[in-house]
């Protein structure tokens, strides 16, 4: 198992290298100046002003210096400054990662729960009018565009009912719990603020379910078959024909066999949900990674394109990570190979 | 296949719990309960964000002035909407000799800055310097201009030509003026090498430095910037004293005024608006803001735009009125480069009819059959307009005369980049007044910073060239109007820039807060609000 997981890890620090390497020489070969970008009209026309932000930007050095630069830094945790916030890179990332953190893990708990329940319950009552409609149901989820949903979501229950708040993580001009993790949840428990969790949860709610919906499509659908799958082994009915009670059946035999294809999934639609995330956050005003992507890729901002971009990749590494680890746990054939 | 009942019963219970639970973490009543009255006082805005800095000296940005504007005094201002006379403000009193070099201006007593440091001429002084010498965006502001202060309550600018737009440029935010003690005790210069020792920015993002109606509580450029009401202010104190400015995109705006979670947005075009209920208020007006685009009058960019054949069959080719259509309700026709409000701006009068025949008989000088390429920005929208629709319009209508024109729609990165190097055969762009002030304009001539990327160098057109010089040393703004409007004409049947139309721009209110002028100078004067 240890050897396994040490395989695996090299392989994910090989990618991520790689990763930082492509991310650099596409910035780098992006048409347009990112120095006069930030300029104005007047500022623009004027050579000195230019050059100074060249030379503020370290534009100026060659490209292979830059690169050399850049990891230096990155070694000392330095992503470099964002030219949209002033900030650090690293800052902005620790600041609106956990934003989309929390939103992306809410959508996905959702996801689980209601798309792998309503999966079982499909299989179990499978080619009944229920499994039909529950079908349909999760062919909606799959093939609805998120955009869309998002806006109906929005003017149904944020404008029109007004259930739900329809932008931002708090209430406007609401002081953020102290910073432990930078889920507002968590924190504003830990500061012991219940209005102020409950605010965060009125928030979150929305847009998690906007975010999850493409995902309880698909796990409906996999959890479904992987449970009919199951449910037609040998070892199953064996285990049916021993008298064991129906409970202990599906709990104990049923769910372990059909989890593993399920765990793919989930690690695959995780990382489709980054996608996602960067509509979800645009319509939400919900201020993540996603909308920062957006904003820094419209502004060449490259060190945050970058950092993202490394990000992204770190993310999408870890969880084939977990998502390989979980594998060989639950099925030794898998780290044996 | 058996299936136990109960365990579908426990399947179901499980999804079913857990939207239940999701349906209880949000109380029905999200009437945001104020604990206590601090709170009933904030008001909310809605902006889609261009927020960069709260560095005066380095800011020049439409939301940063709208912030900057409510937090540091200029030496004079504009209010109540009125583009045409500035106000006295830091200066209670200014005056100008015969040739419009030299502007004085009296500082006015008993301004004291928000940590209670009287303002005086030296902070003035190390303000306007500190903008020249950081060479930021809005730097050029101080370009050809000096500052002194021969005595505490005086301060001389001066200009090295004659410059009449002097005092239009220092009602500008970016000449805010700052608490000098305070800025250079954290890491803020006025020196010439300004450029590469202040290092004020990061402090003035958190804390403002100003005297004007209110402070910076908390600054941030991607979510929600807060002002609050500044107890020192020497002024009429504002009425609100929390103002919450949140980054919002357009249609975000549009359902935070409608749930009420918004009191005012900024950005809602006329669409939007129109679908709006009946409890808002919406004030609409022309924005500055001048869409209009060029043919390259380089030879070397382009034979075709640089002959005067080609750009009289553009004149005639274009429907004006049929490009207004698509700017919406509240949009201007702009006859002229220079805004309607402006001292010199051009009406109706002069107005140029489409006239399909001689535009026809123009490109068949050409030889008929042109094919011309224009480029514009494809993600980029101003006033809730984007480029496309008129970039294919023009097409549409100079198909009409026998020119081809390809659409060359590019991410603003890369078509900025091309604009700027003044390679673009046509370009389609917009401009936001620098300044507002008539010569601002000039930038459109022959030379001027727009001329230069049409391809129009100093020299081409020497009779506009002489105009241009003229308007620029007369002092009397009687004498000065004529003159704006001599080379708009000109420049109009030279025909290298063409000017579209003006975009509305309107600010809708809940209201309880009430009507909310559109600022023409500002966009938004937050400490006037309510009152």
């Amino acid at each position: 198992m240890a050897l396994f997981i040490a395989k695996r890890l090299g392989a994910a620090l090989l990618l991520v290298v790689g990763t930082i390497l492509v991310a650099f020489v596409l910035t780098a070969v992006l048409p347009g100046d990112a120095a006069t970008a930030r300029l104005g009209e007047q500022a623009a026309a004027n050579p000195e002003i230019v050059e100074a932000m060249r030379r503020q930007m370290g534009l100026d050095r060659p490209l292979y210096e830059q690169f050399f630069i850049y990891l230096g830094g990155l070694f000392r945790g330095d992503l470099g400054d964002s030219v949209q916030t002033t900030r650090p890179v690293l800052t902005d990332l620790m600041l609106f990662g956990p934003a989309s953190a929390e939103l992306a893990l809410s959508a996905t708990l959702i996801a689980v729960v209601v798309g792998g329940g309503l999966g079982i319950v499909a299989a179990l009552r499978a080619n009944t009018a229920v499994d039909n409609v529950l079908r349909a149901f999760s062919l909606g989820g799959v093939s609805i565009p998120i955009f869309w949903f998002a806006l109906i979501a929005t003017s149904i229950f944020a404008t029109r009912l007004q259930w739900f708040p329809s932008s931002g993580r708090l209430d406007a001009g609401e002081i953020p719990p102290p910073r432990v993790t930078g889920f507002y949840t968590i924190d504003s428990l830990l500061a012991g603020d219940l209005p102020l969790f409950f605010q965060a949860v009125d928030h979150l709610i929305l847009p998690a379910i906007v975010l999850s919906a493409p995902m309880v499509g698909l796990l409906m659908r996999f959890t479904r078959a992987s449970v009919l799958d199951v449910l037609g082994q040998e070892y199953i009915r064996a285990a049916e024909a021993k008298g064991l009670s129906p409970r202990s059946v599906v709990f104990g035999h049923v769910l372990r066999g059909a989890l593993v294809p399920v765990i793919t999934v989930v690690g695959t639609a995780f990382a489709s949900l980054l996608a996602g995330t960067v509509l979800v956050e645009q319509i939400f005003a919900w201020p993540g990674i996603g909308s920062y992507a957006y904003r820094a890729a419209s502004t060449l901002d490259l060190s945050a394109i970058v950092g993202v971009t490394i990000f992204v990749a770190l993310i999408y590494i870890f969880v084939n990570l977990i998502t390989d680890i979980l594998y060989g746990i639950i099925d030794p054939r898998i780290r044996r190979a | 296949m058996k299936t136990p009942r109960r365990l579908l019963t426990a399947a179901t219970l499980v999804a079913a719990t857990a939207l239940a639970l999701a349906a209880c973490a949000a109380p029905a009543d999200t009437d945001t309960d104020q604990p206590d009255g601090e709170q009933s006082e904030s008001l909310v805005i809605d902006k889609s964000f261009d927020l960069v800095t709260a560095d005066p000296a380095r800011m020049f940005e439409t939301t940063g002035n709208i912030v900057l504007h409510a937090v540091y005094d200029s030496l004079l201002t504009f209010a109540d909407g009125d583009a045409t006379e500035p106000l006295p403000s830091v200066a209670s009193e200014w005056s100008v000799n015969d040739d419009a070099t030299e502007y004085t201006f009296t500082i006015r007593d008993g301004i004291t800055f928000s940590d209670g440091t009287p303002l005086t001429a030296e902070d003035v002084v190390f303000s306007l310097n500190r903008v020249k010498n950081v060479q930021g965006n809005g730097s050029f502001l101080m370009s050809g201009l000096s500052v002194t202060s021969p005595d505490e309550s005086t301060v001389v600018i001066t200009s090295e030509t004659a410059n009449t737009a002097v005092p239009a440029i220092v009602t500008s935010p970016t000449l805010g003026i700052v608490n000098s003690a305070l800025v250079s005790e954290n890491g803020g210069t006025d020196a010439e090498d300004a450029a590469e020792t202040d290092t004020a920015e990061e402090f003035l993002n958190t804390t403002s430095a100003g005297s004007g109606p209110y402070m910076l509580e908390t600054f941030d450029t991607t979510t929600e910037t807060v002002l609050v009401a500044n107890p020192e202010y020497w002024g009429e104190a504002p009425v609100y004293d929390r103002v919450v400015l949140r980054n919002a995109t357009a249609e975000a705006q549009l359902m935070d005024i409608q749930s009420g979670t918004a009191d005012i947005a900024l950005d809602l075009g006329s669409d939007q608006i129109n679908g709006l209920g009946g409890d808002v208020v919406i004030d609409t007006a022309q924005a500055p803001t001048m869409f209009f685009f060029f043919l390259n009058a380089n030879p070397e960019v382009s034979e075709i735009t640089s002959s005067p054949d080609f750009r009289e069959a553009v004149r005639y080719g274009i429907d004006f009125d049929a490009m207004l259509e698509l700017a919406g309700e509240g949009a201007e026709r702009a006859y002229g480069i220079i805004p309607s409000s402006y001292l010199g701006a051009l009406g109706a009068d002069s107005a140029v009819e489409r006239d399909v025949e001689r535009a026809q008989a123009a490109v068949e000088r050409l030889g008929g059959d042109v094919t011309v390429e224009l480029e514009y920005a494809s993600d980029f929208s101003s006033n809730g307009l984007s480029m496309g629709p008129f970039a294919e319009r023009i097409a549409a209508q100079l198909a009409e005369v026998g020119i081809t024109v390809n659409l060359a729609p590019g991410p603003i990165a890369t078509t900025l980049e091309s604009y700027r190097a003044g390679t673009e055969e046509m370009g389609l762009w917009l401009w936001n007044p620098d300044y507002p002030d008539s010569a601002d304009y000039l930038a459109f001539g022959p030379g001027g910073i727009v001329g230069e990327r049409a391809g129009w160098t100093a020299g081409m057109a020497p009779e506009i060239e002489a105009v241009m010089e003229e308007v620029r040393s007369e002092i009397d703004p009687a004498a000065r109007e004529p003159l704006y409007q001599e080379f708009q004409e000109l420049s109009n049947e030279a025909g290298v820039i063409v000017p579209l139309f003006q975009p509305a721009a309107s600010v809708v209110s809940t209201s309880a807060v009430g009507e909310v002028a559109y600022d023409p100078v500002f966009s938004l004067d937050i400490a006037a609000i309510g009152r």
